[in-house]
């Protein structure tokens, strides 16, 4: 592919001049720092961003930088920013300037604001971007400087248009572009008119009232890109903003257009509220944790993938959940001593005995305070379905929702979930992949013991998107495993209040692979109550020195950039 | 760009101009600048002007840039400078004015009474731009033996290996170049079109690509247009400009280098 290569016969000509005339020569300490400067300088990839490194008092949002790397890499460099309002599009600009100034491949730059705008534009580039923006106050501005804000009723007026017309401009920015929606204005004409190398039109409006606003501010930018007038208005006139609803044009239109919605950003995070709830087993289901915590199957013969823990745990949920690991047991046990038959049997009989589900119960009672969605989240499939049943029988429908759901099946039950249903039961694998940010009720109907798998749970709702305050609530059962471990590790720590990532990073410093692994080891091989107490409280002042210093870190690593 | 390496370019940049260094602290530079300087840096020509025409006494400013705000004194003067900041993207163009070309001679310990040929290499260190609406550079130090036609990359690295200094040294002599530096440079040119010529160029196909989509929804835009308006000839105009993939080979530096045999 033949390429036009220039080379720089200035510096060649300069040389020779300096060869017949021997000098004056440069410094070797100067010459090298050239060289240096110029390692830094360089553009190392066309893609990513450079702007952030010549940044030092800006810390973008997350959306604020994609947007520029979208507009750099993917709409080359000319896009509508129409993020709602307050998400900070003028930092998406200002990046988006500052990375093509950077690159060499914008020098001027024209921006068109309204007049009660502009000395606020100049201001921010100059102090934000270090971007030498001038207010245009006097016509020979427009000669002088190479990026300008003026307000766009002095730009489209003589002299200035004429002068304007004479200049090269790279890039042209126009905000509250949404003026320019009626095409027979003087200002569309105008910027129409404007050779626009690279341009980017800023509102938080694209379509206000008709289908055709969006029409021409696209082809104010790129011409064609919907479409003639007359093809466009054929297919789409009159349809107003149902537009929206187009998915042709929507994708269409995406391509031009950057809309970050407020809700999307994470910049407004709702607060969480937890609360624990303690539970008293009723005497039946008391006697059968009891049975349990008296039952070793290991010592039985039972096989080491049953633990009485597990059973343990499993009561403080549901004895359905007690029954299929009974079940599971007595099945896998290829030689059962006639001891253990009875055993089991005992506990079987026991577990029948159990005539209601306390917490259950109270789950009823606090879905119906509450009056609005509800997430539930169990650890046991048994309970999952014995929960759908109790809950029908006292007149509540719910939706189940499990990992292993195809994703059809999952998002029917999220759109059932989200349009028509109360609750949504859900066990631990169907925690990841799906957001509910609709919702801010989450009962934690049993425990998880790994603290991130917590966070997952509560992440689907307490995420961006969400508009409410998150409500927790936490159930365990009075004097059981589950209770230790709510005390000891949730409450000590605050896990509840931590964001997402945060813990995960601690965890990883501590080299704490396996935290669930861990707990079962304290709560398996400790001979007392206190000998557990001791080591539970080890592992949480571990953690929260863990996170005092990764918190000190923090304040260090702000230091130098 | 480290706030560390910053504070030790600005050092040796004023040292290289011969200022006088006031204060060298860790979190920042207080410098006494020479008229040189002065002029060059701090954008002050109307004062230059009238003193040269009133024959005062010049007053060359005192600069105190500080790399390190958190360290620095609260109450101290002077300007916040980091990697994008004005001042040190000025610095880096006045270094590279001033440091566009060089004459240097290897600076060989005397052993013996023997003389040292020293051959001369002319070289340069080039950056070149891909660019289409989108860039990219590479940069490239070259040498070229003046005498037997060799082309060495990675000069500039070398060169950070051997002692130079501006005056030939004792004992040393300079071999007459067989190449005149006019054709070196044609050489050194076409060595590097060559080099880039092979390149992976699917980024400039790429751009053609974008180009011609572009064109074509324009096109689509005024087909029903008889007599094309004045803005579909800007507008064509404005993708070309954005669009069209070019290479730019630029010089940072360069200059001639008089070296023993064993040096490179």
């Amino acid at each position: 592919m033949q390429i036009q290569i220039t080379f720089d016969d200035e510096w060649s000509e300069e040389f020779l001049d300096k060869v017949e005339n021997d000098g004056p020569w440069a410094n070797w300490e100067l010459y090298k720092l050239a060289v240096q400067a110029e390692k830094h300088l360089a553009i190392p990839e066309f893609e990513g961003l450079q702007a952030p490194n010549h940044l030092n008092q800006l810390t973008p949002l997350p959306h604020q930088l994609e947007a520029a790397r979208q507009v750099v890499e993917n709409m080359n460099g000319k896009a509508i920013l129409a993020d709602e309002v307050g998400l900070g599009k003028t930092i998406e600009a200002g990046l988006i300037i500052k990375e093509y100034m950077i690159r060499g491949l914008v020098k001027k730059v024209l921006i068109l604001v309204p007049a009660s705008l502009v000395s606020q534009w100049a201001f921010e580039l100059n102090t934000k971007f270090h971007i030498p923006a001038v207010v245009q106050r006097k016509s020979y501005v427009w000669d002088s400087c190479d990026c300008i804000v003026s307000s766009i009723d002095t730009a489209k007026r003589n002299p200035h248009r004429d002068i304007i017309f004479k200049q090269e401009y790279d890039l042209i920015i126009i905000d509250e572009a949404h003026k320019l929606k009626n095409n027979k204005t003087k200002n569309y004409e105008f910027v129409q008119s404007l050779k626009k190398k690279f341009c980017l039109l800023l509102t938080a409006t694209p379509i206000q009232n008709k289908v055709e606003e969006i029409f021409h501010l696209v082809s104010l930018l790129k011409p064609g890109h919907l479409g003639n007038a007359a093809l466009f208005s054929e297919k789409y006139k009159g349809k107003g903003r149902t537009i929206y609803e187009d998915e042709h044009l929507k994708k269409l239109v995406n391509t031009v257009m950057i809309r970050n919605r407020r809700a999307d950003t994470g910049i407004e995070w709702t607060k969480r509220h937890v609360e624990t709830i303690i539970i008293k087993f009723s005497p039946t289901e008391q006697a059968l944790y009891d049975a349990i915590t008296a039952f070793r199957p290991h010592s039985e013969g039972a096989g080491s993938s049953f633990s009485s823990l597990t059973l343990q745990r499993e009561a403080c949920s549901s004895k359905e959940a007690v029954f299929t690991t009974l079940k599971n047991m007595s099945q896998k046990h290829e030689n059962p001593a006639p001891e253990f038959i009875e055993k089991l049997n005992s506990l079987f009989e026991t577990a029948k005995q159990v005539e209601r589900n306390s917490k259950a119960e109270k789950a009823l009672e606090l879905i119906q305070k509450i009056n609005d969605k509800v997430i539930i989240f169990t650890e046991y499939r048994a309970t999952q379905l014995y929960l759908q049943w109790f809950l029908q029988q006292n007149g509540i429908s719910s939706v189940p929702f499990r990992g292993g759901f195809k994703r059809g099946k999952k998002d029917w039950m999220k759109e059932l979930f989200q349009n028509k249903i109360q609750v949504l039961i859900a066990t631990e694998a169907g925690g990841e992949g799906i957001n509910l940010q609709f919702c801010h009720h989450l009962i934690n109907f049993d425990l998880p013991w790994n603290p991130m798998r917590l966070e997952q749970r509560i992440g689907r709702v307490h995420r961006l998107g969400q508009t409410e305050d998150v409500m927790i609530y936490n159930f365990a059962t009075e004097n059981t495993v589950e209770e230790h471990i709510l005390k000891l590790l949730y409450e000590k720590i605050h896990l509840f209040e931590k964001v997402i990532g945060e813990l995960d990073d601690i965890l990883t410093k501590l080299d704490i692979g396996n935290i669930e692994d861990y707990l079962v080891d304290v709560v398996e091989g400790s001979k007392s109550e206190g000998e557990m107490k001791i080591k539970m409280d080890n592992l949480s002042s571990i953690i929260q020195f863990a996170q005092e210093m990764k918190e000190g870190n923090l304040h260090a690593a702000t230091g130098n950039s | 760009m480290q706030q560390q390496e910053i504070h030790d370019f600005l050092l040796t940049y004023f040292k290289a101009n011969h200022c006088e260094i006031i204060e060298n602290h860790p979190a920042y530079l207080t410098i006494q600048l020479t008229i040189e300087l002065d002029k060059e840096l701090m954008n002050r020509p109307f004062y230059w002007h009238y003193l040269e025409k009133t024959g005062g006494v010049p007053n060359p400013s005192q600069l105190t840039l500080i790399t390190d705000p958190q360290q620095a004194p609260a109450d101290l003067k002077g300007e916040l400078i980091h990697f994008g900041s004005q001042r040190l993207h000025q610095i880096f163009a006045s270094t590279k004015k001033l440091a566009g070309f060089i004459r240097l001679y290897e600076e060989i310990i005397q052993s013996g009474p023997a003389q040292n040929p020293l051959y001369p290499w002319l070289s340069i260190n080039a950056k070149i731009s891909y660019q289409s609406d989108r860039k990219k550079d590479i940069l490239l130090s070259a040498g070229l033996n003046l005498i037997t036609g060799e082309i060495v990359e990675q000069f500039h690295e070398k060169l950070l290996q051997i002692q130079v200094t501006p005056k030939i040294p004792d004992y040393s002599f300079t071999l007459s170049p067989l190449i005149k530096p006019k054709s070196g440079l044609l050489r050194l040119d076409s060595y590097i079109r060559r080099t880039f010529e092979g390149d992976d160029h699917t980024w400039a196909e790429r751009a053609i690509e974008r180009w011609e989509d572009d064109l074509r929804l324009l096109e689509n835009f005024y087909q029903d247009m008889e007599d094309k308006a004045e803005s579909y000839y800007t507008e064509k105009e404005a993708l070309q400009n954005r669009y069209e993939p070019n290479i730019t080979i630029s010089i940072v530096n360069g200059g001639l280098f008089y070296l023993s045999n064993q040096a490179i």
